[in-house]
């Protein structure tokens, strides 16, 4: 029995296909995919993303607790923003991606991944001895919406949030919609600019059907799984599971970036990251895009003159692109760069791919 | 969307129709509903064989390759090359400017007698 969110029965009105997603039963399409991929690129969408995890984290050791769980330095994050992170093991592996808040001292709120909440919570409980630190899963008591698109700060503007009044990127603050009180962040996972609504299930069915009837205006369109695919790919957006896992570190993901290089404390899986950061890594994840019509897809093999190197992560047919992209990790010493051409083998046959810069299209989300 | 007189489904989600001396097999339109935006199509050369049941082409959808059970057994004599330049025509048009191939059947009677006709067959998927 699948489980399902707050907004179920309104996306069965709307005409939503349901798909089995991590456990939940989750719209994979309203319309048809490209349009609404397109409707988030050019205008405004809707998710439904009650899904994924909420907790809570709190106490005078909420600090020092997160610092051993993440390669970020969450030292130097002030009350109302937020950060991309990683939950390592001891070997720096990805236990699972997440964005961290910080609502006031002592007290962050995470956003992690629907599949990976109890493996989340298990570590976390896992590594809590010694710290005066509650952890509080919150997940089934909230629904999380998600407004993304170009046309979407015109819509908060509409519903009531003047622009000046607006979180800026990656930043948190409370609000009220419609009467409802929520937390609103400038964070999403389309490239595009947009905000992720906190509420409690009990209000989200109005927010839903107030969002969309204020967005007309804007033409807005509920958004699936499948669209939620293609725009996070299209913008090199790492989806867990496909792109990384407790097989990949944060340096081999590609997302060196968002580890903290001059991070005092240490952290799980520190000295394997660290030493990646310094001597390098076995193998790491390119982004390329296919030479033929047919798409790659995620499990694929790859190919470098005649030697297997490595296994596509994801792979999609771009809508805004036209052209069939995808992320693979190879290994490095193969020496594989940008404008180098691999191949993937589909069905038995191996097909020729070129190594591309990620993103595959730029993201506008830095408002 | 009518589907042509005298088709004939697989619970498999395929079509087969008599043209001529020929049968025409496509994907119904339960199907391409279902698969979505259709970006690719691979189809078999013309000139093989295939028993009733094995895979005989590959339709991508934006979400996923997903394959293509031959309804009937039989030798292609003819595939729809527009579906490599258009692969949309198969979501606008499954009984028409859609179809998959054209097979020459060995035992026809023999291979279609679990196949359901259209109206059981919707009823089916419905």
């Amino acid at each position: 029995m699948y489980k399902q969110t707050f907004l179920h029965d309104e996306q069965i009105k709307l005409g939503a296909r349901m798909v089995p997603f991590a456990g939940w039963e989750m719209p994979v399409s309203y319309s048809n995919i490209i349009e609404e991929h397109n409707s988030v690129r050019n205008n405004v969408g809707l998710f439904d993303v009650s899904h994924m995890g909420e907790v809570f984290v709190s106490g005078a050791d909420a600090l020092p607790f997160l610092q051993k769980l993440v390669p970020q330095d969450l030292e130097k994050l002030t009350p109302l923003k937020a950060v991309y992170c990683q939950l390592t093991n001891k070997n720096g592996g990805i236990i699972d991606d997440l964005i961290i808040y910080k609502l006031e001292d002592n007290k962050y709120f995470l956003i992690v991944n629907a599949a990976r909440i109890d493996d989340d919570l298990n570590w976390m409980v896992r590594n809590k001895l010694g710290f005066d630190v509650t952890i509080d899963n919150q997940s089934h008591n909230y629904s999380l919406l998600a407004i993304q698109g170009p046309k979407s700060s015109e819509l908060m503007s509409q519903m009531g949030l003047r622009k000046e009044k607006q979180p800026a990127f990656f930043t948190i603050q409370r609000a009220e919609l419609n009467g409802i009180n929520l937390w609103i962040s400038r964070t999403g996972y389309t490239g595009e600019d947009g905000f992720e609504i906190l509420v409690k299930n009990e209000f989200s069915n109005n927010l839903w059907n107030y969002i969309l009837e204020q967005g007309k205006l804007f033409d807005i369109k509920p958004i699936g799984l499948g669209a939620r695919d293609t725009l996070r790919l299209e913008a090199a957006l790492h989806l867990y599971g496909n792109d990384m896992d407790t097989t990949t570190t944060p340096v081999e993901a590609g997302l060196a970036w968002s580890v903290s290089k001059d991070k005092k404390e240490d952290y799980n899986g520190k000295d394997v990251i660290m030493s990646q950061i310094q001597n390098g890594v076995e193998k790491k994840l390119i982004g390329f895009k296919m030479l033929s019509k047919i798409p790659a897809r995620h499990e694929y093999e790859v190919y470098y003159k005649g030697e297997k190197i490595g296994k596509v992560t994801s792979g999609v047919p771009s809508p805004t692109l036209g052209e069939n992209i995808g992320l693979a990790y190879v290994k490095t010493s193969c020496n594989i760069n940008i404008g180098t051409v691999i191949q993937v083998m589909i069905r038995n046959k191996l097909y020729d791919a070129e190594v591309v810069k990620k993103p595959f299209v730029a993201k506008k989300n830095k408002v | 969307m009518t589907a042509p007189e005298g088709i004939l489904c697989a619970k498999s989600h395929e079509y087969v129709v008599e043209d001529g001396s020929l049968y025409t097999v496509g994907l119904t339109e339960y199907a391409v509903e279902q698969l979505g935006d259709i970006v690719f199509v691979e189809l078999p050369e013309v000139g093989s064989s295939f028993v009733k049941g094995e895979v005989f082409a590959t339709v991508e959808s934006v979400k996923a390759a997903s394959e293509v059970y031959a309804p009937v057994g039989g030798t292609v004599v003819e595939v729809n090359e527009k579906l490599i330049e258009a692969p949309e025509t198969l979501n606008a048009e499954p009984y028409g400017e859609g179809w998959l191939v054209k097979l020459e059947c060995g035992d026809f009677a023999l291979d279609s007698g679990d196949l359901l006709e259209y109206e059981d067959y919707k009823e089916e998927v419905e």
